[in-house]
């Protein structure tokens, strides 16, 4: 019985360190996060104060229009060489883990005023929110992430691209 | 706090120094062994969960089986109980709760992986570094791997009885 009680102990004690933990930490999480696929990028959040979420789009078909009216700029976050295996029509390669390297060749290439989508390999990668937040708090003011990123387009069977056309890393 | 038994060596005063039994020497060593190695693997399993929640979480979900509204609390918790009870079990402070739900996470793990590997689910497990465990292969080194330390699991519990037998001067049955 006193086993019993000790465990409810530690696990009363662990919650709490846990839950006070999380609430100061930087990489603390909300107590909820997003994660049904059909509502967008899968993720647990962030509890920081100065976080950014970008605004999403989870239609290909709206993708689609945008990139075939040329109104927007795509710019694909995923790892170079992936991006070279196949990419959507005109995306600009910025791999994400390289954003301190390209970041002055980012800031010749757009302008803060340019409608900037960003993507990555599908509705389980964050990298693309992580990006577009970078952009944001650099004062980019047009920048949305395309929820379904790559593994959709694919799926879409739309037109996609390879190599280095129109890479910029 | 448990009771700890002492295996002093002094003895009794005027008795002069009494040696251990080797078979309670050889308990003592397996003891502190078995709850060295199972509180220092817990303690290192939590630490990155701890630095970051949010892949752990993404991790979570990737198991496939846990509630959406339960992800992101149990990221924020089970790291922490993992850390606690990895110290408990160090320190002796309540080793013997701490063993039980060392014991508990592990059988808890155990069903999940194998759950995960018969329905041919490919997940990251997320042990001890993220990103590196994926594929039925490390699914099966995983699951072996967590059957090994529950086995030690049951081993130190099975130590840690004959220990209170032992203090109460109780007989094995």
């Amino acid at each position: 019985m006193k086993d019993i009680w000790g465990c409810f102990l530690i696990i009363g004690l662990s919650l709490i360190l846990a839950f006070v933990v999380n609430a100061v930490s930087p990489n603390g999480i909300p107590l909820f996060g997003q994660w049904d696929e059909k509502a967008g990028v899968i993720m647990a959040g962030t509890t920081d104060a100065h976080a950014v979420k970008a605004k999403e789009i989870n239609n290909p078909l709206k993708v689609l229009r945008l990139i075939e009216s040329g109104s927007v700029i795509l710019v694909d976050v995923r790892r170079a060489d992936i991006y070279e295996q196949g990419h959507l029509p005109g995306a600009l390669s910025f791999p994400l883990y390289d954003f301190e390297t390209n970041k002055k060749r980012f800031l010749s290439t757009l302008v803060p005023e340019d409608d900037i989508l960003v993507y990555c390999s599908g509705i389980t990668c964050e990298d693309s929110h992580t990006f577009a937040s970078k952009l944001i708090k650099m004062g980019f003011e047009k920048v949305t992430v395309y929820a379904g990123g790559f593994a959709e387009w694919q799926e879409m069977e739309f037109d996609m691209e390879t190599g280095q056309t129109g890479s910029n890393g | 706090m448990d009771k700890d038994v002492s295996y002093s060596n002094s003895g009794d005063a005027g008795q002069g120094h009494k040696k251990l039994p080797n078979s309670s020497r050889w308990s003592i060593f397996t003891e502190w062994t078995l709850r060295l190695v199972l509180g220092l693997v817990f303690i290192w399993a939590s630490w990155h969960k701890i630095l970051t929640p949010d892949q752990f979480a993404k991790i979570l979900y990737g198991y496939g089986i846990f509630p959406d509204a339960t992800i992101n609390l149990l990221a924020i918790g089970v790291p922490f109980i993992e850390l606690i009870t990895g110290l408990s079990l160090i320190l002796g402070l309540y080793k013997r709760s701490a063993l039980i739900l060392i014991n508990a996470m592990l059988t808890g793990f155990i069903i999940v992986i194998a759950f995960n590997l018969i329905r041919g689910h490919e997940f990251d497990c997320g042990c001890f570094s993220f990103g590196d465990t994926k594929g039925v292969s490390s699914a099966v080194e995983l699951l072996i791997r967590d059957v090994f330390m529950l086995g030690a699991g049951l081993v130190l519990w099975h130590l840690f009885k004959q220990e209170s037998r032992a203090a109460t001067g109780s007989s094995p049955l």
